[in-house]
């Protein structure tokens, strides 16, 4: 799964949430200091990456995802799916 | 307090904002015309809505789009009763042009808005979990559909800071909250209130349950604006309606020092329980004619000082005959004259309360009581003065409304002209 497909998944979610994300990029901050994603959205978009990608984030990264941004949230997906891709083979 | 000690102490509670969101019209005068008109919003549930084959008729209230009463961020998992209330507080508010903050301290602003909750939201919730698992569930889902949502999207919405509820008691609950918002006025909790309830019942489970209950009219779906008949001798149930009402209430002499006009006072209200069953209402009617009596004591007037009075009427044989009995009794056997919303609106629940506190409003208000449609042949065991056939030219000083509620509850309020310097023109 490349960075580019993990961030238009992350994008067609916000989407799905009511958020515009024609002027989101890998350097925008998810919480107040950047897209101002409110924390209930936040809880939804880590159900929908955890539903789709396999992954889990304990309740403190949830929380922290506020001060992530777009490109750092990818790379801790990606980080992630990487053991399982290989265990797959 | 009473009313009638708030009215000698200068606390009068005073309307001074009415919106609606009903199937005939999203204003008081709009509901009022329907009734005087004859003029039905009851419709067959149309061929592409998700209730046809099990909903025969229904009261569908006008499309609102949940983003023109609340941002769009927070529109992603929303109960119509939400969006309907929304609506309804928004046009209450501007019809008082009130804006807290400017006219009114925050914190002695009051929010009391009511509703059975959005069951809808939650059914789809439900359904979204069977399907999906954990992930199906959206963790919007309970500021989308708790039955205090209402208050807390409106006092966020506003900026009201202080005193806030919700009530559940059921189709009872509209009215409960004009009673609340008018204690908390007499007591001095607030300066202004912004009471209502919004209900929107259109979802299978529901439907199915009012079905399997024999609550629901029938036989009614090539004449959907004849189902509702409160009173008549072919009433054979309620038809459920969606809708919502809100009203701003506010002390006469608040209102006087912004030198705002006021439609009526809320001059008494009384609750009571029937202690008797948890949906049937007592056929004797005695909790309902004692709430009644209790709310004419609280405004201090007698029997025949009301001049009208807007049933619960919700065209069941059981409610109908057992509020019918209440009446006589509370009114010592004399019936003032007497009709029923419900016959153009539907049943909107709890949010019914309010439209007919606004047609009880407008009645007092335009000496001009208007007629319940579709009583053409009363039921003999609902013996009242029926206004029927027409509207009643009739000038008079008071009007009560009464709600009634799963659970036995019953709410009265009574009305009266307003105490406000200014009276607004109806």
């Amino acid at each position: 799964m490349s960075h580019e497909e993990i961030r238009a998944f992350l994008f067609k979610a916000l989407s799905r949430l009511n958020y515009d994300t024609s002027r989101m990029d890998d350097d925008t901050v998810f919480g107040p200091a950047g897209a101002d994603v409110e924390s209930l959205a936040l809880a939804e978009l880590a159900v929908r990456v955890e539903d789709e990608f396999g992954v889990v984030f304990d309740d403190e990264e949830a929380e922290m995802m506020a001060a992530m941004t777009v490109g750092e949230l990818c790379a801790t997906v990606a980080e992630r799916l990487q053991p399982a891709s290989t265990q797959g083979h | 307090m009473s009313g009638a000690a708030a009215l000698m102490s200068g606390t009068s509670v005073c309307v001074t904002g009415m919106g609606l969101v009903t199937s005939v019209g999203t204003t008081a005068a709009g509901v009022m015309d329907a009734m005087c008109e004859g003029r039905s919003g009851v419709a067959a549930t149309p061929p592409d809505h998700p209730l046809t084959g099990s909903l025969e008729v229904g009261g569908f209230a006008p499309p609102i789009d949940p983003d023109s009463v609340l941002p769009r961020s927070e529109t992603v998992v929303v109960d119509r009763y939400v969006v309907m209330v929304m609506q309804a507080a928004e046009d209450a508010l501007a019809d008082a042009g009130v804006v807290v903050g400017r006219d009114v301290d925050p914190f002695r602003t009051a929010v009391v808005i009511s509703s059975t909750g959005g069951l809808s939201t939650l059914e789809a919730q439900v359904l979204a979990r069977e399907a999906r698992g954990r992930p199906g569930v959206s963790p919007y889902m309970l500021p989308g559909m708790l039955p205090n949502m209402g208050a807390c999207r409106i006092a966020i919405k506003y900026g009201i800071r202080g005193y806030s509820s919700a009530i559940a008691t059921a189709c009872a609950a509209g009215a409960h909250s004009i009673g609340e918002g008018a204690r908390l006025l007499r007591d001095g909790v607030a300066d202004v209130v912004v009471c209502g309830c919004g209900e929107a019942p259109f979802f299978p489970t529901l439907v199915d349950t009012f079905r399997n209950a024999r609550a629901l009219a029938h036989g009614w779906k090539a004449e959907p604006g004849a189902a509702s008949r409160p009173f008549d001798r072919r009433h054979n149930g309620m038809v459920l309606a969606e809708g919502a009402g809100v009203f701003v209430l506010e002390r006469a002499a608040h209102a006087d020092g912004r030198g705002a006009a006021g439609y009526a006072d809320v001059v008494g209200w009384a609750a009571t329980n029937d202690a008797h069953h948890p949906l049937m209402p007592d056929p004797e009617g005695e909790g309902a004619a004692q709430c009644m009596r209790l709310a004419l004591a609280d405004a201090g007037i007698g029997p025949r000082e009301i001049g009208y009075v807007n049933a619960h009427g919700t065209s069941t044989k059981l409610g109908d005959q057992a509020e019918a009995l209440a009446i006589r009794k509370a009114f010592g056997g004399y019936s003032p004259p007497v009709s029923a919303t419900k016959a153009v609106t539907g049943h909107m629940l709890g949010a019914s309360g309010m439209a007919e506190a606004a047609v009880t409003v407008l009645a007092l208000r335009r000496g001009l009581l208007p007629p319940t449609h579709n009583l053409d042949d009363p039921d003999p065991a609902c013996e009242l003065d029926h206004v029927r056939k027409g509207p009643r030219r009739a000038e008079i000083t008071h009007a009560l409304s009464n709600s009634f509620g799963f659970g036995g509850h019953n709410v009265s309020v009574v009305f009266g002209r307003p105490s406000t310097r200014l009276a607004r023109q109806v």
